[in-house]
């Protein structure tokens, strides 16, 4: 009991990750990495395992899912020494209301990995969170589902970083995303390492999920699934490592205001659009509009000018005023209704979009709207400092298979040294020279994730 | 007189349009052939033995407007195994550093590096950067190098029409950016590659990347340039599914073949010889084979080792042909040119230069010492 006191009190420093075991022994393998939040199914509740868990400061929270019973749930959890409940997948209401409820009163944690529709985003809880992801990386076929063939432009890359970034930018708390590896599938560890990037970038953190093949060999402690995991843990403590920079803010001038409703729930829509140019973007919740958060842009998108009230109507337009440019969707356009268990934009959907995203793109051009990066088509990143304006951190995941060699980045504002930081490796020093826009960085190499710090 | 896959009316056509040279009067330039294991070599010292070997550079650069354009061909993001796009279908950098270099010492006025990057008019600059090249680097190789992106008409704002001698067979003339116009001296510095629809990509085949997308893209205005290209030219030159812009000369013959292995051969010939070529180098040093870039499936990179250098496309891709395994006077039909024309023959029968390997001759190594069989 007071243990799990103990570790609600830090869950929003809960690094957390699934785990098929029961055995206790095989926490010496959780004991390498910063992982220290252990999600457990059901068939593995056991007080012995929690216990050790415990020892080793590493929470455990039972894993429950729509049809289970819910019934002395607290009860069940404490004899088998858990800190908490998670609850994935689409709960009924009332049932969920009640579980949650009991759990309270037994002072043991409650996080919701539920569909991303039904994210409590005015509520209290430490850690909010969904199930529901893309397995992000490089999609490499068209819409007819074969491999690309044209000497067209970048490939497109899956990522939840766009939801995670208007998730962040609305959450209260800590933001989870609990997607696992496509089912059956033998993934390569440099995957698992897009997929920590892919959330942790934007201040978010993915739960560690392993495919089959991957955990079956880790806890059978094969050498080769040891060493993946030990980079996974790499992975893990280099964004733990630097906590700072889930505080920080975006450092970009254009601001894009949506809200659920308008697709800031939805992957693959105009933040990932964005993104996917490496133009820096400030997500804004159309519900938390206000002169504070237009503050530092220079250019806005309104994606639902319908949806805003008068009020807030009034914010963009003394953006406007003070000589912001404000691009807003056509009279009479509406993000597409989005459906029940809907994370991914339909072609259909998509064409609609492509309305305003042309738009978009226009306007923003080759401007310098915080950074302008090269030769990342194959990366994503994340520029973003603190509220004094310095150091800027720029984070990067490579979702390719082979490092990414010679990136520039044009950064806006004067700085005058740069260190590149990169998982389980030493410090590097980032050459650093005055240009037009700002500040000139050249980056050697990166092979996974990388960040520099720009002082 | 029968060239397969060619019809008689195409063949007469063919006939009628360009003056057939006699063999004897056909330019039959020297062509100087290097090994050169990797780009970690002294490229300067390589280029500069090489130029040596044709006379020197300073006699053809000297006080001159040098316009090299590269081959930076599909997109930048376009990574094959994710290798450095210079060792595989680019232009690599370090040549173009080189390149710089020479011509500076050899007393060239102004170094302008050109190419109509994929898809953008924007600085040529930021497409380097794209495709991971230290640009300020390469700005300081020489005392005056500019970097221009052709694909539209850029700060002159001015396109200059380059007529076809001879009146063409495809387009009678192209529209092209006035750099091409304010040059004394024009370098194709090519990759020696297989192509998907034109057999080989080599010295003059690289040209056909001079023609602005503003005007000959798939987006191109109907009468206007459209000076924010975001497209290729496949329909317009490959295809022939739509006209260029109508402030260019739009196609002699709009019956004529659509298919792109009659078209490109063509298209690429009437370009060599509109817009004549003074120095063609052909980097073989790594390069792929089956295909001109990621995008065509059976690539693979390889590692032949060799450099040519001539001052005559059509004898300088003569060479470079046979150096790859292939006949370079295989018809249509036949060999590499299986599903084409072939573009040495065409440019040839415009009078650019001799296809003739028996009239080359070949300074340095031999070709049968720096053969890389292409086809494996």
């Amino acid at each position: 009991m007071l243990f799990a006191f103990a570790v609600l009190a830090t869950a929003a420093d809960w690094v957390p990750a699934r785990w098929n075991s029961a055995d206790p022994k095989l926490l010496e393998l959780v004991a390498q990495t910063p992982v220290n939040c252990l999600l457990v199914e059901r068939q593995n509740w056991s007080a012995g395992f929690s216990q050790e868990a415990a020892r080793a400061r590493v929470a455990t929270l039972g894993v429950v899912r729509p049809g289970d019973d819910l019934k002395e749930l607290p009860e069940r959890a404490k004899a088998a020494g858990l800190a908490g409940i998670v609850f994935e997948g689409a709960f009924e209401e009332a049932a969920l209301g009640l579980a949650r409820a009991a759990l309270k009163d037994s002072r043991l944690a409650a996080v919701e990995l539920g569909p991303r529709t039904r994210i409590r985003w005015d509520g209290d809880d430490p850690v909010i969170g969904t199930h529901q992801g893309v397995w992000p990386g490089i999609n490499a076929t068209d819409d007819d589902g074969k491999a690309k063939a044209a000497p067209s432009g970048a490939p497109w890359i899956d990522t939840n970083t766009g939801f995670l970034r208007f998730a962040r930018s609305l959450a209260k708390g800590e933001v989870w995303i609990g997607n696992v590896p496509p089912k059956g599938s033998v993934i390569p560890v440099a995957r698992y390492l897009q997929a920590i990037g892919d959330a942790a970038i934007v201040g978010a953190r993915w739960v560690v999920a392993l495919d089959a093949d991957f955990e079956k060999r880790l806890l059978e402690r094969e050498e080769a699934a040891i060493k993946d995991w030990k980079r996974i843990g790499d992975h893990l403590r280099f964004f733990e490592e630097h906590k700072e920079w889930r505080t920080f803010e975006p450092f970009a001038q254009l601001a894009i205001v949506q809200d659920v409703d308008s697709g800031g729930l939805i992957s693959g829509g105009i933040l990932d659009m964005i993104t996917v140019k490496h133009t820096p973007v400030r997500p804004v919740p159309g519900r938390k509009l206000d002169d504070g958060k237009m503050a530092g842009s220079k250019m806005a998108v309104n994606v639902d000018p319908a949806a805003l009230p008068d009020s807030q109507k009034e914010v963009l337009r003394r953006f406007t005023r003070g000589g912001g440019t404000l691009l807003t969707a056509p009279p009479g356009w509406r993000f597409p209704p989005q459906r029940a268990n809907q994370i991914t934009l339909d072609k259909e959907d998509i064409e609609k979009l492509d309305t305003i995203w042309k738009e978009v793109n226009s306007m923003t051009g080759r401007r310098n709207l915080g950074a302008r990066l090269f030769n990342v088509a194959s990366m994503l990143s994340n520029l973003s400092g603190p509220a004094a304006g310095k150091p800027l951190v720029l984070q990067l995941v490579n979702y390719s298979d082979y490092p990414v060699e010679n990136i520039t980045a044009h950064v806006i504002g004067n700085f005058t040294k740069a260190q590149l930081l990169e998982p389980g490796a030493p410090p590097r020093k980032v050459n650093v020279y005055e240009n037009e826009e700002g500040t000139g960085i050249e980056i050697d190499k990166v092979s996974s994730l990388a960040a520099v710090v720009l002082e | 007189m029968h060239i397969p896959g060619m019809s008689r009316r195409e063949l007469l056509a063919a006939m009628i349009a360009a003056p057939v040279v006699a063999a004897g009067k056909l330019p039959t330039d020297a062509v100087a052939v290097a090994k050169c294991p990797s780009y970690d070599e002294d490229q300067v010292a390589l280029l500069g033995q090489m130029f040596g070997q044709l006379g020197g550079l300073g006699r053809l650069v000297k006080n001159k407007t040098v316009t090299v354009k590269v081959n930076l061909t599909g997109s930048p993001a376009l990574k094959f195994q994710g290798k450095p796009l210079g060792v595989t279908h680019y232009t690599h950098p370090k040549q173009i550093g080189a390149l710089a270099h020479l011509m500076d010492k050899a007393g060239a006025k102004r170094v302008r590096f050109v190419e109509s990057a994929w898809a953008t008019a924007g600085p040529l600059e930021e497409y380097m950067l794209d495709s991971g090249w230290n640009v300020r680097q390469l700005k300081s190789a020489a005392t005056s190098v500019e970097f221009v992106n052709t694909n539209g008409a850029g700060d002159s704002k001015k396109y200059v029409k380059f007529a076809v001698p001879g009146g063409g067979w495809v387009f009678p003339s192209y529209h092209l950016n006035k750099v091409y116009d304010e040059t004394d001296v024009f370098v194709s510095l090519a990759k020696l590659k297989d192509h998907a629809t034109c057999g080989v990509t080599l010295a003059m085949k690289n040209i056909f990347g001079i023609t602005p997308a503003a005007i000959y893209g798939d987006d191109a205005g109907e009468h206007e340039p459209n000076e924010a290209p975001t497209k290729g030219r496949v329909n317009t030159c490959h295809f022939g599914k739509r006209q260029p812009a109508s402030i260019a000369a739009p196609e002699k013959d709009p019956a004529s073949s659509r298919e792109p292995g009659h078209r490109m051969p063509r298209i690429t010939a009437e370009l060599a010889a509109a817009r004549p070529i003074h120095i063609s180098i052909v980097d073989g040093i790594e390069t792929v084979t089956g295909g001109e870039g990621p995008w065509i499936r059976g690539l693979k990179y390889v590692q032949p080792g060799v450099m040519i250098v001539g001052t005559n496309p059509v004898t300088t891709d003569t060479v470079s042909t046979a150096i790859m395994g292939y006949n370079p006077r295989d018809l249509k039909g036949q060999g590499v040119f299986a599903r084409c024309d072939n573009t040495l023959l065409l440019a040839e029968q415009l009078g650019v230069g001799s296809a003739d390997l028996k009239q080359i001759e070949v300074r340095g190594v031999k070709i049968a010492d720096a053969m890389f069989r292409f086809a494996g």
